[in-house]
């Protein structure tokens, strides 16, 4: 941007295309924030069975149902965003195995096979000890799972933004904030303070490590790369996206900070609950934000 | 054989003609453009100079968009074009959004990415892509890289040191080049830019693919 803060140059663009729209929408971030839903209640359930198995086992087939429900609604969404969507099976015909897409969606299949096999182990033939061996490597599925769009988002040459290793932490954190959230939410009187209190420190800690990774990206991401300054600056000032930057941060990830500890201090399942929410919503914002500004840059 | 292109911004005069043959021979819908030719005015009156750059795909060697594409409806041919196959596209825009020089469409008539392919069907009849022959100043060269004899190689000979690439920083190594490019024609945030274009209407964004 050296030409464009000099005086003597000056130099302005007079005719060029109109700049397109938002080429990925609303729909794309329903896709992230639902698929780390729909992974993440399969992280805690593992996690949940290992340190507090008497009561998870009362979850076991709930959190199947919501990861089924979450990832059905991922799925659709995905498809709703394709302009040909009656051709999504080209994918499984003519697959292009470097592309983060195809590979995701081949996973994302087998995740959804595997699934609907645990609410069967679980609902109809009722083998718990079934269900534990096979949740083992549904939860070693979901870590590429939720984190194929990483590899997407880094595939995309134009959006210097959305850069690896950064973007697959991201990933896994969201998973883990979302899947505790939804997990303090639906164990209800079946899990005790403890297993909740186990859920809000899995909360608290991603919800910390992700500000921290926004925050590292916001202050220094400009120093790196012209295209990450030039991209930023639609979340800084009076940029068009900062209030809902700043919305997503603070209910995802800084309010359920502050509100877990809380909860711990006054021992309130209750502000536990406020904490899971918060961080649910906020994170859908947090996602749409950063999907949508670098698509607001022209590229040429 | 490498097939690539040259611009010589020396020579264009932003006449369009190479922008208007494109549109013509690929019948291209409105609203899209494979190949445009960008304005960038520079200085402050009187000492200013309006600059031209024709911008098209730069069917890279390393094209981010044929890495992307989940079906293969982005593919090279032999001769190194990056084609797309408009039947297997699925319309999930991955290209669009992978491209770091804006060239990938979607075309809101067929629902699927579209780009410039250096006219792939005419070059497969002997023909010259529509934008070279249209141009009135032999501003376009087009030809095979890897033949020291044709006219492009020879010309990236005659001008060596003042070659340019678009975003040579993305590491795609385009087979689009430019001579007498700088930073004002080449890189998009090196200039100031009010939403959209300004010289001839008010249109600001475009509806992708013609809806969202």
């Amino acid at each position: 941007m050296v030409h464009e803060t000099l005086a003597a140059t000056n130099a302005v663009v007079t005719l060029d295309v109109a700049l397109p729209g938002i080429v990925w929408p609303w729909l794309v971030t329903v896709n992230m924030w639902a698929k780390s839903i729909g992974t993440g209640v399969i992280f805690m359930l593992f996690l949940l069975l290992k340190k507090y198995p008497d009561q998870a086992g009362k979850l076991r087939f709930q959190t199947i149902v919501v990861s089924i429900i979450f990832i059905h609604i991922f799925l659709l969404f995905t498809l709703a965003d394709l302009h040909q969507p009656f051709r999504m099976w080209h994918i499984f015909f003519y697959p292009h195995l470097t592309s983060a897409i195809t590979v995701g969606a081949w996973m994302a299949t087998a995740f959804v096979g595997l699934l609907f096999l645990l609410a069967f182990l679980s609902s109809i033939k009722k083998d718990n000890a079934a269900f534990d061996k096979t949740l083992t490597w549904v939860t070693i599925l979901a870590i590429p799972v939720t984190l194929y769009t990483a590899g997407l988002m880094s595939q995309c040459t134009a959006r210097e933004l959305w850069q690896m290793p950064t973007e697959s932490a991201q990933m896994i954190l969201a998973a883990l904030l979302s899947g505790s959230a939804t997990m303090i939410l639906l164990g209800g009187s079946k899990l005790d303070y403890e297993a909740k209190k186990t859920l809000g420190a899995v909360l608290g800690l991603s919800a910390m490590m992700s500000f921290i990774l926004y925050m590292s990206e916001y202050i220094f991401g400009p120093m790196k790369a012209e295209e990450v300054a030039a991209v930023l600056e639609y979340i800084k000032g009076d940029g068009p996206y900062t209030v809902m930057f700043w919305l997503g941060q603070w209910g995802a990830y800084i309010l359920p900070m502050l509100l877990v500890i809380l909860s711990r201090v006054s021992k309130s399942e209750n502000i536990l609950k406020l904490a899971a929410l918060l961080a649910l919503a906020g994170l859908w914002l947090v996602k749409h934000v950063w999907l949508i500004i670098p698509q607001l840059l022209p590229m040429s | 054989m490498q097939l690539g292109f040259l611009v010589d911004l020396h020579l264009c005069m932003g006449c369009k003609g190479c922008e208007i043959a494109c549109k013509v021979e690929n019948e291209v819908p409105l609203s899209t453009w494979r190949l445009r030719v960008k304005y960038v005015d520079v200085g402050s009156f009187p000492e200013t100079r309006r600059t031209f750059t024709p911008l098209r795909c730069n069917h890279c060697e390393n094209a981010p968009c044929e890495r992307i594409c989940p079906v293969s409806a982005l593919h090279y041919l032999e001769n190194g074009i990056v084609n797309i196959d408009k039947e297997r596209c699925i319309g999930c825009a991955g290209c669009v959004m992978a491209c770091p020089y804006g060239a990938i469409y979607i075309d809101p008539q067929t629902q699927t990415a579209d780009k410039c392919t250096y006219c792939a069907h005419r070059v497969a009849s002997s023909m010259m892509p529509a934008c070279v022959v249209a141009c009135p100043v032999q501003a376009n060269i087009f030809g095979d890289l890897e033949d020291p004899a044709s006219n492009i190689s020879k010309y990236i000979q005659q001008n060596q040191g003042n070659i340019q690439v678009r975003k040579p920083e993305k590491g795609t190594n385009p087979h689009h080049y430019y001579v007498g490019g700088g930073n004002v024609t080449l890189n998009p945030l090196a200039s100031h830019r009010d939403e959209g274009h300004q010289l001839f209407n008010k249109i600001t964004t475009l509806p992708v693919g013609g809806h969202h």
